[in-house]
């Protein structure tokens, strides 16, 4: 609860700082001296059609060349000559790039670094070139630094004379040998138009791969196969970020690849080699990745990650531009071809130290445009990360109306005779200028967009940037290089206590890249390590950064140097660059954080090998505008005594046309039951199911309600299942029959009667979602049961509790469902009546419901289940997600359009061709993309929209309700339970301390791949009212979708039962 | 009162003077070029708004058919299809009495039933106005035309009511076609990797034929990569074929390729040449026989509308074919069990393999044309030059709907069986439709 006050009290205090003030005001060329234009020359023979990373802009690197103490500047031309900067202080600089000699060598020039090549104590520059394409020569260029302002070009003396298409290159000491290697990303050029398997990447391509050099004795060496680096047709390497992630000492290695390659996450193995693990840390990438930088966001001591895509930030683009795959290609590649889960956003991933968490969503810096670079720091000294995006494209070349109509009308003939295209084509293609993007952080996952701090706030084409302090006054100032304008110089006004850290390393690494440090001030870490080449094609000085806020001094900094030694300063003032020497540092025993958790798990799942497999229905296939599917809502997970030996036994439900099965328990472990009869039927997609004697003759019997959200019509295998045992085992008896997807049972004997009385809840019909279906009460009459109260078009339920929240001795019912409230049923003496016991109306996607006394004050709080603030989905009270629903094409099959309030208005979640498949008329009613983009759902469906039903949802979080005398107010949980749905509960006094505690878990994959994969939840504890995150206590249920938990007594030990959806379970050992 | 007198003379003689323009004109306004011209904007229409083979046949047939409705009042010896098309009822008739002028009411019926069925219809707006002023412009009397316009309307809305239950709009929201993973079974292909096209087009209504089922071919060579069985033989035809494509080969699979969206990919950047279906590619030999052949208006429309809806019945059989066998593409599996790197010279369609659709249409279609203009019909193919290729030469309809079939071949993006199976499929159809659909009365049409 206490995060929530937090994090509310942050809110406000961000809110209330004035948003008017200049964050960042833009020297002019004039001012600065800096005049310097990656001016930009298209030709019929080449453009961006001939080269796809045309516009992909020249490079820029910050550090002082001739160690003066002032930050000078480099910046690269594409088409144009290089440009060296002195900066001569007070934020005048000038040209000295004729006298230096490093205007290029080369007709194309790309990303740049600085970094002492020589390990003279003076920055070389480094310069990443496109040769061989087109006609271009050159090689890439390295400028040793002479100390007197002129440089010496030497890439052959040291091996780095590449001809290659390069990107960026990043220096850094990846064997820990103390001197710096060299990973130089490299991109194809060549789109191939099939996919081909992922396994491309194995196979070579010298022109184009990347490769990893060591530093042998000042000669570098090309080691990337021994080394285990991906250098294949398919690699677009974009950006490159190089950190110790999992803190093993030895860094590792990020690398974004654009288009369908996957991007490769190098584990450094410390012993010369990587291994990629992309797919074992993270759930999902970006799709089109382009720049890329890493930083503690958290302030939990691990970098997190933020990958740029090209998601549209405004309708008018993003309803134009191309979108995300659809859900059956993107199968095809992971399935068929080899690759991971890509969507076209950012990508902001919190390192957890096993995986990563991917929030961009929820943090609100997943769409920012055709984007290049990032840089992640403390820009405005609050002590929490802020991030600033660099932004634009001449020309948006995937614009929908260029890709399907241009062509034809202005260019057919000109592709068709000589598969080229001319200006005249290529200026049919939309500008994509755009501002920059600037965020505040909170250090907790939420960034606040203060673009419009940036002065003057002008649309550009901006791509490398390089940070450092250019006057010296404390603060991080910006150089961005831009096409066809001036280079951005951002000089920083916020001011503020701060600390700068420049570390002066040992012989061959004289500017200590690869340390870390840690500062610790008010009881907060911030964690940084020293790599230059960040964000995209540019180095940033080498100096480390800290923002105070209101801190005059630091308790403490610890700097941990490439070697693991190691050196404590405590008390160190404010406002001053420390500089760091290695005298008096020790060895540090440096190890990765171990969890020690009291959950462990068990290898062979004692015997429950149950391995739960959906089928293959897609619910899009048949309604392609539901927002989400409802196929995959099982297993149904049962754990009861069936046999009457004391001994706790399980029930699964499989997917349809899987069958059942049940394991009994025995001395050993559980083995499965040999099933007969009725139980057979493996057409059945079971998604709830409960166990008790409801004939009352002392044998368990089995109950079980259907979905699937596929079979239709009055289908028996929508019908609900009770089962009693008998000579045979379970035989199936007889059970009021109903055709909805059912989802919930709840049980009790809410007559009194003695005897066990059943709610079933409905969740919808197949083919017609959005019909709010009926749900039932049925009363148990000596074992047959009778309708006892229909509760009409209750809604999507999901969940129901009996529970007397009256306290009048009589078992009331409490029903949550999706696109509804939770309902409070009272029961007077045996008849249910409706009662509103909320204090406010929160209309949620809610999926679970569960009693648990969050604040200790011995009435019943219930914790509800919901869909987190992870996604596309966005909703509050004053913008609720909305869903309309009716035939809108009146065709005799029912639509749903799901719309989410931008900017004051709302806009359908989908895009164009998605809706204009199951609504054809509208391909009438907008001829052209352009004219569809922007418009609002009103605009879209005009009166159609106000003849259909509308379904509303007001809040996302997870939460409790909590009991205040029997009225029930709700309060979120704290972010971090935000960051998926979450699906299943379960209370039990896990760590033996005599109280309950609650398990959370959820994760739901159900989805388009718009919105991506919600598996960004690990699941918690909630103890005392605090959640620990589950990961730290020995259970791994991040990127799972969790259905059920149960308890298993086993052996005298208790063990805790997953139920996974389309995956093997989980059975942990509770070891207190 | 004088000037009364003269005034209301002016008014006769300028009444009469537009009469007699008007009859003078009269064989202006039944020019068949308009109607091949109007058929061409359509056309052009159907290709930038990218709709799909079977799609496109759809919307050719039922205008064709409204402008067909319309103009027989002026033919006494042709008759309505009425109770011949499945479900279509006779059109409202004309009143007795009054004088239309049936061409321009065939226009626009034509022109109204045409812009229902496409989406940008201001692309075919501007012609259609400029050729109604020139009527007025020429003479035609106001009430006229007006009256002609409302009776094109009333057949134009009564062909729309019954191309409305054709389960055209039921079929947009039918389940989508769900990937299976058994080795024979299509996948969605290079470079767009699109969702197979219209696996409910089955359940189309047919114009003529009794069902989609009623011409089932022979079921497709079942899949097989053992070395020695006939699928792989099969399936190294195609892939030698590929590899050893002369120039002439090359133009054939060009210049029947007929894809009306081949995608292309440029980094980030894509575009798209969009070309005639391969329907509309039979719609253009149809102009140009109906040219070559000097044929009047009326025999102008009926000859397209014979063709139309032959094509029609020819893609609701073959996909009713393509959507039960879901057989994979020669591109799939190439890549999959021989070489990676293969692509076909054509690009892959995005629907499953089996019957070959330009080897069915094709078919029925020629077999209609001969039907109609005689089996050695000489003609050049211009209809593919704007989309810049070669005009090709044939000595008759059959001759060109034989090339079409090879060229899949040729293009790489069909086994053999579905091309000679495929023609075989086209041939039922095309003579079924020849001998169920009457255009002329018995005596005339013998006569003829």
């Amino acid at each position: 609860m206490n995060r929530t006050l937090l994090f509310s009290a942050l809110a406000i205090l961000a809110f209330s700082c004035s948003q008017k003030e200049t964050w960042f005001q833009m020297m002019n060329a004039s001012e600065s001296g800096i005049d310097f234009e990656n001016s930009l020359t298209e030709s019929d023979d080449f453009n961006i059609l001939d080269y796809l990373y045309f516009y992909n802009g020249g490079g820029v690197s910050i550090g002082d060349i001739n160690n003066d103490g002032l930050a000078d500047i480099f910046l690269s031309g594409n088409q144009v000559s290089n440009k060296l900067y002195l900066n001569e202080g007070n934020l005048k600089f000038r040209d000295i790039t004729e006298s230096a000699g490093v205007s290029g060598k080369s007709n194309w020039h790309t990303g740049s670094s600085m970094a002492d090549v020589n390990s003279d104590g003076y920055l070389d520059i480094y310069v990443c070139t496109v040769v061989g394409l087109k006609g271009l020569r050159g090689y890439n260029e390295l400028y040793i630094n002479n100390g007197d302002n002129t440089f010496t070009e030497a890439a052959q003396e040291y091996g780095l004379d590449f001809e290659v298409f390069g990107s960026s290159a990043a220096f850094f000491d990846f064997d820990l040998d103390g001197d710096l290697d060299l990973y130089l990303l490299n991109h194809a050029v060549h789109t191939q138009e099939s996919f081909g398997h992922a396994d491309v990447r194995e196979k070579r391509d010298d022109q184009t791969g990347d490769r990893l050099l060591r530093n042998d004795n000042g000669r570098f060496v090309d080691i990337s196969e021994e080394a285990g680096i991906y250098g294949g047709a398919n690699g677009y390497g974009l950006g490159v970020s190089i950190l110790d992630f999992n803190h093993d000492r030895y860094p590792d290695i990020y690398i974004s690849n654009d288009f369908h390659e996957d991007d490769y996450f190098y584990e450094n193995n410390g012993d010369g080699t990587f291994t990629e693990s992309i797919k074992k840390y993270f759930s999902h990438t970006s799709r089109f990745s382009m720049g890329v930088d890493a930083a503690d966001i958290n302030h939990d001591g691990w970098s997190d990650i933020l990958t740029l895509d090209m998601l549209p930030d405004k309708e008018e683009v993003l309803k134009r531009s191309a979108g995300d795959e659809d859900y059956d290609i993107q199968r095809l590649k992971v399935e068929r071809f080899g690759y991971h889960y890509q969507y076209s956003r950012n990508m902001l991933q919190v390192n957890q130290g096993d995986f990563f968490n991917e929030v961009a969503l929820l943090s609100g810096v997943a769409a920012t445009d055709w984007s290049w670079s990032v840089l992640i720091e403390d820009f405005d000294n609050d002590s929490h990360q802020d991030v600033f995006i660099s932004n634009g494209i001449p020309r948006r070349p995937n614009d929908l109306d260029y890709i399907k109509f241009v062509s034809s009308d202005q260019i057919k003939n000109k592709i068709n005779s000589t598969k080229l295209v001319d200006q005249q084509a290529l200026a049919m293609m939309p500008s994509g200028q755009a501002r920059n993007f600037l965020f505040k952080g909170s250090g907790d996952y939420v960034f606040e967009d203060r673009s419009n701090q940036i002065t003057p706030y002008d649309p550009t084409f901006s791509n490398a940037m390089a940070t450092g302090d250019l006057d010296n006054d404390g603060d991080l100032d910006l150089v961005v290089n831009n096409i066809n304008s001036a280079a951005s110089v951002y000089v920083n006004q916020t001011g503020g206590h701060h600390l700068r850290v420049r570390l002066n390393g040992e012989a061959e690494n004289t500017y200590g890249i690869g340390s870390k440090v840690f500062v610790y001030c008010d009881g907060k870490t911030q964690y940084k390590e020293l790599f230059t080449s960040r964000g995209f094609q540019g180095s940033s000085e080498p100096i480390l950064h800290f923002g105070l806020d209101q801190a005059t001094e630091v308790d403490s900094v610890r700097i941990v140097w490439p070697n693991g030694y190691s050196k404590l300063i405590t008390g160190v003032p404010a406002e001053q660059l420390l500089v760091v020497d290695t005298s008096g540092w020790k060895p540090l025993p440096y190890q990765k954080k171990k969890t020690e958790g009291y959950f462990e798990k068990v290898p062979d799942n004692l015997g429950l090998d149950f391995v739960h497999e959906e089928d293959s229905y897609i619910d899009f296939h048949r309604q392609n505008l539901m927002p989400y599917m409802l196929s995959n809502r099982g297993p149904a997970t049962v754990v009861a005594d069936f046999n009457g030996d004391d001994l706790e036994d399980v029930f699964f439900a499989g997917a349809k046309f899987s069958p059942t099965a049940i394991f009994e328990q025995q001395g050993s472990g559980f083995v499965q039951f040999p099933l007969r009869m009725s139980m057979e039927d493996s057409v059945d997609e079971a998604i709830d199911g409960v166990a008790a004697d409801f004939s009352n003759n002392g044998e368990i019997d089995l109950l079980v309600v259907n979905g699937g959200g596929d079979f239709f019509g009055e289908s028996d295998a929508l019908v609900n299942k009770l089962y009693q045992q008998g000579e045979n085992g379970f035989e199936q008896v007889s059970f009021p029959k109903t055709y909805e997807n059912s989802s919930t049972i709840a049980i009790s004997d809410f007559d009194q009667d003695g005897d066990v009385d059943v709610f079933i809840g409905s969740q919808s019909f197949t083919g017609d979602f959005g019909n709010l279906p009926d749900s039932y009460l049925y009363e148990n009459d000596g074992g047959e049961f009778r309708l006892s109260q229909t509760f009409e078009q209750l809604g999507m339920v999901t969940g129901a509790i009996w529970s007397d929240f009256d306290a009048d001795g009589w078992n009331d019912l409490i029903i949550v469902g999706e696109w509804m409230k939770p309902r409070f049923f009272r029961n007077d003496a045996g008849t249910l009546n409706e009662v509103n016991l909320m204090n406010s109306d929160i209309s949620g996607l809610w999926q679970m419901i569960i009693q648990f006394d969050v604040d200790q004050d011995g009435d019943g709080d219930y914790v509800l289940g919901n869909w987190g603030l992870n996604s596309k989905f966005v909703a509050d009270t004053d913008h609720p997600l909305k869903m309309y629903y009716d035939d809108f094409d009146d065709n005799g099959s029912t639509e749903t359009i799901l719309a989410a309030e931008k900017d004051g208005e709302y806009y359908p979640l989908e895009t164009f061709d998605e809706l204009a498949k199951q609504m054809v008329h509208l391909r009438k009613k907008y001829n052209r993309y352009q004219d569809f983009a922007g418009q609002t759902v009103e605009q879209i469906f005009e009166k159609t929209l106000s003849d259909s039903e509308v379904l509303e949802v007001n809040e996302l979080r997870s939460g409790v309700l909590i009991n205040d005398n029997g009225s029930f107010t709700f309060e979120p949980f704290d972010i971090e339970q935000q960051f998926a749905p979450i699906l299943a509960g379960l209370s039990a006094d896990f760590d033996a301390d005599g109280t309950d505690e609650l398990l959370l878990a959820g994760n739901f994959f159900g989805i388009k791949p718009f919105m991506g994969r919600l598996g960004a939840y690990p699941g918690a504890l909630l103890d005392n009212g605090k959640f620990t995150p589950a990961n730290q206590l020995g259970l791994n249920l991040a990127n799972r979708s969790v259905r059920h938990l149960n308890i298993l007594d086993h052996n005298e030990h208790r063990y805790l039962l997953v139920t996974v959806h389309n995956d093997s379970l989980q059975i942990y050992k509770i070891n207190r | 009162m004088r000037k009364l007198i003269i005034f209301l003379v002016a008014i006769i003689a300028l009444s009469c003077s537009s009469d007699k323009q008007y009859r003078e004109n009269i064989e202006e306004f039944k020019k068949a070029e308009l109607f091949n011209t109007s058929m061409k904007k359509l056309s052009d229409v159907i290709v930038h708004d990218i709709f799909s083979p079977p799609v496109a046949s759809r919307i050719y047939a039922y205008p064709s058919i409204a402008a067909y409705e319309a103009l027989i009042h002026d033919y006494p010896d042709y008759v309505s299809l009425s109770g011949q098309l499945t479900d279509f009822t006779a059109p409202p008739k004309p009143d007795q009495g009054v004088e239309y002028s049936f061409p321009l009411s065939s226009f626009h019926a034509f022109y109204k039933v045409g812009k229902a069925l496409i989406f940008s219809e201001d692309k075919m707006d501007a012609y259609q106005e400029s050729f109604y002023q020139d009527f007025l412009d020429k003479g035609m009397p106001q009430d006229i035309f007006d009256r002609s316009i409302a009776y094109g309307d009333q057949v134009a809305e009564h062909i729309l009511d019954w191309a409305d239950k054709d389960n055209y709009k039921q079929t947009r929201t039918f389940p989508r076609y769900t990937i299976l993973k058994d080795d024979y079974a299509w996948k969605p292909t290079p470079p767009d990797y699109m969702d197979g096209i219209e696996p409910h087009w089955n359940k189309i209504r047919p114009f003529v034929i009794d069902s989609a089922t009623q011409f089932v071919p022979e079921p497709p060579t079942p899949f097989d990569m053992d070395e020695k069985s006939q699928f792989y033989t099969e399936l190294i035809e195609v892939y030698e074929t590929g590899n050893g494509l002369d120039d002439e080969q090359k133009e054939i699979a060009s210049f029947w390729d007929c894809n009306p969206y081949v995608s292309h990919h440029r980094g980030h950047a894509m575009f798209a040449t969009k070309k005639i279906t391969p329907g509309g590619h039979w719609i253009g030999i149809t102009a140009i026989a109906s040219r070559k052949a000097d044929l009047d208006l009326m025999q102008t429309v009926e000859t397209y509308t014979r063709v139309s809806i032959a094509l029609a019945d020819a893609f609701i059989s073959c996909w009713d074919e393509k959507w039960r066998s879901i057989l994979i593409r020669p591109e799939t599996v190439i890549n999959e069990y021989l070489d990676e790197e293969w692509v076909p010279f054509l690009q892959t369609p995005p629907f499953p393999e089996y019957t070959s659709g330009h080897s069915v249409i094709s078919t029925a279609a020629a077999m209609t044309l001969t039907d109609i203009l005689g089996e050695s019909f000489q003609f050049a193919d211009t209809t593919e030059n704007e989309y810049g290729l070669p005009t090709r030469e044939f000595d008759s309809f059959l001759e060109a709907s034989q090339e079409a079939a090879i060229s899949r071949l040729y293009g790489g993006i069909h086994y053999m069986p579905a091309i000679t199976n495929g023609v075989a499929q086209g041939k039922e159809v095309g003579a079924f439709v020849i001998e169920n659909l009457a255009t002329q009365k018995p005596a005339v049409a013998k006569n003829d």
